[in-house]
């Protein structure tokens, strides 16, 4: 017989309280604990709240001021990763369980996700891994992941899952500057984001992809899934991390030691000027984004943005990523030009992090840009 | 497989295309080295691999100077990718000194990640605890070399 974890499901959970349960669950399975299957959660926030990722900073990724208007609420997640908006739209994923020892992050992250995969499969939509950190459909983003181990050796892997998104919205509570662009910013977001209503045609909320990502999970770990709730003792210990981490200043106010920047840069195609985009966290690039009259984004140029998030930029290595991409091609310039905008943006969003150590690094989806015209 | 050479203050070996110190002492599970400076005085660092598999390191944090670990224990926490999880030292002792250089600048513990990359000193470092890890120049590019090959029929690194 299969073995059977438990599934827990809720509705409309809080930014910390959210959080707080995930973390709580993970109480079972540090060190010491006797073994226990997994236990799935599969739940919705309240409309809405934003949360960051854990070395992000807050003020910098989220308008705590649109946040109050629109009654948005905001924590910190365990995982990393750029804000997000979570609402009745998405469907969080947290799935929990000792760490395995015998595996690296990469593998974990790859495995968890070969279920969301399988979830979104049985409603026909092909979705594959992006740079190892999101799932996407045909180039566009359908799905954050993420991963967090604890000190006790219990994991917690995280996804959030677009069953749908109100743009508009999130334009307006995260700091993501490609709003400026007015008209165009919608359209930006579409470009590199979809949703399960997209791409089935279909309307969709979080708790409507539920039952599907279920069925992802059984078919494969090949397990049962067993409706049940937390039991007494993570109840408790959930209200005590909402006031303790996931509602306090200490935690929500984090500052990073290295600074997030932004910049940007110019480069000149034979069909017109385009502005390339770069967030930075150090030396890293958080994201990196390509704008301009695109009919339709090149895949090249959504394969170059992807592959360079989470990398360093070094000449080395941006040359072999715009190298492998194609974009040079698409784009119609010398990979040689092509790597030096990415750098020259780099350089200038170091330049403004140290200038500036709070700028925003962007959400996931898009880095700043506001001193674009530096 | 294996070509030695030295640089800086490591005795470095190459196997199977990543660079390994022979002069320290290695956990496997959690590929952190552990290197003697003085008696009863360690330093502790993420191997190659252990930094190839993480993924690009984002962020490291240190637990305070001061702090007692046992052994097991996270001395502190990374980030890398999405990834967030524990530092766990090798050995008990208590935490000496944290390498500033790789929080402000955490690419510094994946280009010299057996030098300037190191990561905290403990003091008081249990000697029976330092005679479990694999301590043998032989012995660590056997495990090294093993794993390299492991790793790649599993996808974790490249070919």
């Amino acid at each position: 017989m299969a073995e059977a974890w438990r599934l827990i499901q809720d509705e409309g959970a809080g930014a910390a309280e959210g959080l707080a349960l995930d973390e709580a669950l993970m109480g079972a399975y540090g060190r010491g604990q006797p073994e226990a299957p997994p236990t799935l959660r599969l739940y919705t926030y309240r409309s809405h709240c934003a949360l960051v990722g854990r070395y992000q900073n807050l003020q910098a990724e989220v308008d705590l001021e649109a946040c109050s208007r629109t009654g948005t609420e905001v924590s910190r997640r365990p995982t990393g990763g750029g804000a997000i908006v979570m609402g009745a739209g998405q469907l969080g994923v947290a799935l929990i369980d000792k760490a395995p020892v015998d595996k690296r992050p990469r593998e974990i992250i790859e495995e968890s996700s070969a279920a969301i995969v399988a979830g979104l499969a049985e409603l026909g939509i092909t979705a594959t891994f992006r740079g190892k950190n999101d799932l996407e459909v045909a180039g566009r983003k359908i799905a954050g992941l993420g991963l967090y181990v604890d000190d006790a050796g219990a994991m917690l892997f995280h996804a959030s899952i677009l069953a749908d998104l109100d743009v508009d919205f999130m334009l307006e509570v995260l700091r993501i500057p490609v709003a400026k662009l007015a008209d165009k910013a919608a359209a930006a977001v579409g470009e590199r984001v979809t949703t399960v209503t997209r791409e089935t045609g279909q309307p969709h909320v979080g708790a409507a992809v539920r039952d599907v990502i279920a069925i992802g999970f059984a078919k494969t770990f090949g397990v049962q899934l067993s409706p049940a709730a937390p039991d007494r003792t993570e109840l408790l210990r959930a209200a005590a991390l909402v006031g303790d981490r996931y509602r306090a200043d200490a935690w929500l106010n984090e500052r990073s030691a290295i600074p997030d920047g932004s910049g940007s840069a110019v480069l000149k195609t034979p069909s017109g000027l385009l502005r390339m985009y770069v967030s930075t966290h150090g030396d890293l690039v958080k994201s990196a984004v390509i704008v301009g009259d695109f009919s339709i984004l090149p895949r090249a140029v959504g394969r170059l943005e992807s592959e360079l998030r989470w990398k360093r930029l070094d000449t080395g290595t941006v040359a072999k990523i715009v190298a492998a991409s194609g974009a040079d091609r698409a784009l119609s310039v010398s990979a040689d030009l092509l790597t030096q905008t990415v750098l020259t943006a780099g350089r200038k969003a170091s330049m403004l992090a140290a200038a500036a150590p709070v700028r925003s690094a962007g959400s996931c989806y898009f880095p700043e840009q506001s001193l674009e015209r530096m | 497989m294996t070509n030695a050479h030295t640089t800086g203050h490591e005795i470095l070996v190459e196997v199977s295309g990543y660079p390994v110190a022979v002069d320290r002492m290695y956990h496997a599970d959690s590929h952190m080295w552990v290197k003697r400076l003085t008696p009863g005085t360690v330093r502790v660092g993420l191997d190659a691999l252990g930094v190839e598999t993480s993924g690009t390191l984002a962020q490291l944090s240190f637990v305070a100077v001061g702090d007692e670990l046992a052994r097991g224990r996270a001395f502190g926490q990374l980030e890398a990718a999405k990834f967030v999880g524990p530092l766990v030292s090798p050995v008990s002792g208590t935490v000496s000194r944290t390498n500033d250089a790789v929080v402000t600048d955490p690419g510094v513990a994946e280009h010299d990640p057996y030098g300037e990359g190191w990561l905290v000193e403990l003091t008081s470092a249990d000697e029976t605890e330092l005679a479990d890890l694999l301590g043998t120049p032989e012995a660590i590019t056997e495990w090294f070399g093993r794993t390299v090959e492991d790793y790649r029929l599993r996808g974790v690194i490249a070919e």
